[in-house]
């Protein structure tokens, strides 16, 4: 005899069976796809507002300018898709990609002090935060074009998929805004243009898991 | 006797493309499934709804399952994440409900597994934070008589507890 628990369970199966409708899966694809192109967009409205960096095809770009950029395109890419993966349920599978990857550009702010120490004096050291707040703006676009296919999906871990949201959005927004940044010393693109990444990973942290709680 | 996971990834892949029978029957798998899943995880009177919360969950969320996966890795992470949102709101909202006897509990054996699963949780827990969350939160206590049964300060006292749920969240949900 059914209980009153099975009888209840039962509606809501019969409910939900009558409603039912094919659905579209959601593809990782998809996610990667939409994040690769906010991170363009936030590139190209960066490149309107700051104009192109000739610097960088005619060779007049420093090492640092490639390996920070560089680094910053590897921890993005790792980093979105970390973002990609958390919004599809699964367990016991959680790649530390990001993490390594995090682990890596963390060397950049100690070398950009270090060239602080060695340059003192004998040149001006370039601070210009304001390239941090732009990489921040750049770096939204991302966020939310990570956080619509969070909400598209199910994620299961909400904290992980608040740090690598906070993580890829700020990489990729450094990324998109560092490229018409003409300066390109060790200090300014190793502490600059990293901070944010520090920072989006802190506000992805707090301000993503309630937008994506399901 | 529960579907295997080839039935069950096969009514998945069908309920995705909108067959109702198919649909009808793997809800009601799934359901006896996830009985078995809460089976030790919480209080009996807390299962059925759990279970329907995760059916509910199923449904809505069903476009996130990848036919190329296994179904029951993607099912458990959801039941997971539901039991641990669960967890999560009986802390804040009603600690007892989560530790008394229903009264009219179904099994004993399930109410003395549940407890056990929590002395487990409580084991990894530093001594202070375990007795102050066992005073306060299980046994009711008020926080000034925690504090002198245990010799902590009233606001060491709030503070183990506040820490101590903290971790206790936080193990529940890196548990594989």
């Amino acid at each position: 005899m059914p209980t009153p628990n099975s009888r209840t369970r039962a509606d809501l199966i019969a409910t939900l069976t009558e409603d039912i409708a094919p659905v579209q899966r959601i593809r990782p694809m998809r996610g990667g796809l939409s994040i690769g192109a906010a991170t363009l967009v936030a590139g190209l409205i960066s490149i309107v507002f700051f104009g192109f960096w000739t610097g960088m095809i005619s060779g007049e770009a420093s090492g640092y300018f490639w390996i920070t950029n560089g680094l910053l395109a590897m921890l993005g890419g790792g980093s979105a898709a970390a973002v990609v993966a958390s919004a599809l349920p699964r367990v016991g599978q959680r790649s530390n990609a990001a993490i390594w990857g995090a682990a890596m550009i963390g060397v950049l702010p100690i070398a950009g002090l270090l060239s602080i120490l060695s340059e003192r004096g004998a040149q001006p050291v370039i601070w210009h935060w304001e390239c941090s707040a732009y990489a921040l703006a750049a770096g939204s676009l991302v966020a939310i074009a990570a956080v619509a296919f969070l909400r598209r999906g199910a994620p299961v871990s909400l904290e992980h998929a608040g740090w690598m949201t906070g993580v890829a959005s700020g990489a990729l927004g450094s990324l998109a805004y560092g490229i018409t940044c003409p300066l390109d010393t060790a200090s300014h693109t190793g502490i600059v243009h990293i901070a944010p990444v520090a920072v989006a990973a802190l506000i992805g942290r707090v301000a993503v898991p309630p937008l994506i709680r399901w | 006797m529960l579907a295997d996971e080839p039935t069950l990834a096969r009514l998945m892949a069908a309920t995705q493309a909108g067959d109702k029978s198919a649909c009808n029957v793997l809800l009601s798998e799934v359901g006896m499934w996830l009985e078995r899943y809460f089976n030790r995880r919480v209080p009996p009177h807390a299962i059925d709804d759990l279970v329907q919360d995760v059916l509910l969950a199923v449904y809505t969320k069903r476009a996130t399952w990848d036919p190329s996966r296994p179904f029951l890795p993607w099912l458990a992470a959801i039941a997971r994440y539901r039991w641990v949102d669960h967890l999560r709101k009986v802390y804040k909202h009603d600690s007892k409900e989560l530790f008394e006897e229903d009264g009219i509990a179904d099994s004993e054996e399930d109410v003395v597994m549940a407890r056990v699963s929590l002395e487990t949780l409580f084991g990894q827990l530093p001594e202070t934070q375990a007795s102050a969350i066992q005073l306060v939160k299980i046994d009711g206590l008020s926080i000034r008589e925690a504090s002198a049964q245990t010799g902590q300060s009233e606001s060491m006292v709030k503070v183990n507890i506040h820490r101590g749920l903290k971790k206790l969240s936080a193990m529940v949900e890196k548990a594989d």
